[in-house]
């Protein structure tokens, strides 16, 4: 009894100092962008906590910033990103799951190599082939770029979430009458719709965090990401703490939503073949 | 007859996209280091390369994400015995664990460089507090190395642990008892129960991550610029400032040469258990 007593006190303080860890540096971010800047970048010595909380820092900075570009072009490639998963992904996603098992792990074997590819190995071809088809910096040609990164996770969530409806549900539907892709898009995507949504979303998060593809195929017209590793190579702190605000404060919502999804078995998914 | 092609129409477009955006670049990469505009099949680009610190930028590759996958696994196989268990504010605490998973590298690196700024950094604050001296976090290359490595576990531990967890669900409880029974402490237990059940998760995660440490990008970018001096940064620098391209191409390919034969490491070792 006493034993385990003791390992519970263990448990708490790793957690303690884990919990710690992970805060940290958030908390960093939240103080540069909240605390007057005599407290922060101004310091020798930062202070610890807020010396007082100011909203000026990030009004300073997108007034003197284009924020409102950046953030619509990171939005627009991620919503396009999250789409081309579920267009490409959900065919391909059924296609598996209706293959013999030796066909099918070769293919997931060829999706698995895609994320192995460097981003940059890819990127710097591409952005010669981008230039003449007219998709260098331009929406359309970053997320179809980002897709790759995107794509292969996707595939593997959309057959899990596949494979979990009953087959009887599907043969059920044809022996009614129902054609192929009517099975497919009105029956088997609406019972499949946590799997698909949460490919969607985590789709939308990995471009809008998405930086090689980024820096390579859209200098010119730069997502936020881009936007805040430029402000810091430039120091301009305080333009890049509020960019990274705005960056970072979706993508902790969402995880949280995804929580349930983000789950080592999906995030494995495929690979176990 | 007709019935067995319908799933490969299905996969049709995913694969045609991989081939055209990532196989076929990949090659194209690939061939044009082996080039020069004067001439064909040549290994001048990687001549120059080795005089440009190729050797220096695959070491420092490898350190770091030996290094960096070191404690990623450590804290991992930590958070992930912690998780296992039942305790209050469970749920709190993973929603919170996983939040470094979603925030941007970009922003986890503007973080950082503010935690570990030489003058006015939020670290040597800290230290200030215990009475400790300030440091220099870049004053020599293993603390450049530690600096990059700590920030980028910090994003990537929840990852490996999530999938460490996964592994560790699947393994029965029944066996911890029946070990406890025969005597076997937690270590005893961690290494003959835990460690040979979770081969295959340990494969995935080392893949996973092992791959996309061959690839950090931003995050140096951002911490210490273009020196010291990776595969990436390198083929980056190379692309962005150089006249010739060709450098960039040879030293992806390098990049490429060493994730690949990483990843068939693994595998190939996973196989041989």
């Amino acid at each position: 009894m006493n034993n385990s007593k003791l390992s519970r006190t263990g448990l708490y303080i790793v957690i303690f100092l884990v919990s710690l860890a992970v805060i940290y540096p958030l908390y960093v971010l939240f103080l540069i962008a909240f605390s007057p800047v005599r407290y922060t970048l101004d310091a020798r010595y930062p202070l610890q906590y807020p010396g007082g909380l100011t909203l000026t820092n990030l009004l300073t900075a997108f007034k003197g910033f284009n924020l409102v570009g950046p953030a619509l072009r990171s939005i627009e490639t991620a919503f396009l990103v999250g789409a081309i998963a579920l267009v490409i992904g959900i065919p391909a996603a059924y296609g598996l799951s209706k293959l013999p098992r030796r066909q099918a792990n070769t293919i997931t074997t060829l999706l698995f190599l895609v994320n192995m590819l460097p981003a940059i190995v890819i990127a710097i071809p591409i952005s010669a082939q981008f230039i003449s088809a007219h998709l260098y910096n331009t929406v359309p040609g970053l997320a179809l770029a980002q897709e790759l990164v995107v794509l292969p996770l996707s595939v593997f969530l959309l057959l899990g979430a596949f494979d979990s409806i009953p087959r009887d549900l599907e043969y059920q539907a044809r022996v009614d009458g129902a054609g192929l892709l009517r099975t497919v898009y009105l029956i088997l995507v609406p019972l499949a719709k946590a799997g698909v949504v949460s490919t969607f979303l985590l789709a939308w998060m990995m471009s809008w965090d998405e930086f090689t593809f980024a820096v390579i195929l859209s200098p010119i017209n730069p997502t936020l990401p881009i936007v805040i590793y430029e402000n810091i190579t430039r120091g301009n702190i305080l333009a890049s703490s509020a960019f990274a605000l705005i960056l970072t404060l979706p993508v902790v919502v969402m995880t949280m939503l995804l929580q349930r999804y983000l789950k080592g078995e999906f995030l494995a998914g495929g690979l176990n073949g | 007859m007709k019935e067995k092609y319908i799933p490969f129409l299905f996969l049709l477009p995913a694969l045609l996209y991989v081939a055209y955006f990532s196989f076929y670049p990949t090659a194209s990469a690939v061939y044009q280091s082996f080039q020069t505009p004067h001439a064909h099949f040549v290994l001048s680009n990687y001549k120059g390369l080795l005089y440009f610190g190729l050797s220096e930028a695959i070491l420092n590759t490898l350190f770091l994400s030996a290094g960096a996958l070191a404690i990623q696994f450590a804290v991992a196989f930590v958070v992930s015995s912690v998780l296992i268990r039942e305790f209050r504010g469970k749920s709190v605490f993973t929603a919170l664990f996983v939040i470094p998973f979603g925030v941007a590298t970009v922003v986890a690196g503007f973080s950082f460089s503010n935690i570990f700024a030489t003058t006015g950094g939020y670290a040597n604050s800290l230290l200030r507090i215990f009475g400790l001296p300030p440091l220099n976090w870049y004053s020599s290359w293993g603390m450049d190395m530690l600096t990059i490595m700590v920030s980028d576990s910090w994003k990537n531990t929840p990852i490996v642990a999530l999938i460490l967890l996964a592994g560790m669900t699947s393994i029965s409880p029944e066996i911890y008892k029946a070990a406890a029974l025969d005597g076997a402490g937690p270590l005893r237990r961690f290494i003959h129960i835990t460690l040979p059940n979770l081969k295959g998760y340990i494969a995935i995660a080392l893949v996973i991550r092992g791959v996309s440490e061959f690839n950090i990008f931003a995050l140096p970018l951002i911490l210490v610029g273009y020196r010291p001096v990776f595969l990436t940064t390198m083929t980056y620098e190379f692309y962005s400032t150089t006249a010739s391209v060709y450098y960039s191409y040879a030293a992806a390919t390098v990049l490429l040469a060493f994730v690949l034969a990483f990843s068939l490491l693994v595998i190939k070792m996973r196989e041989n258990h």
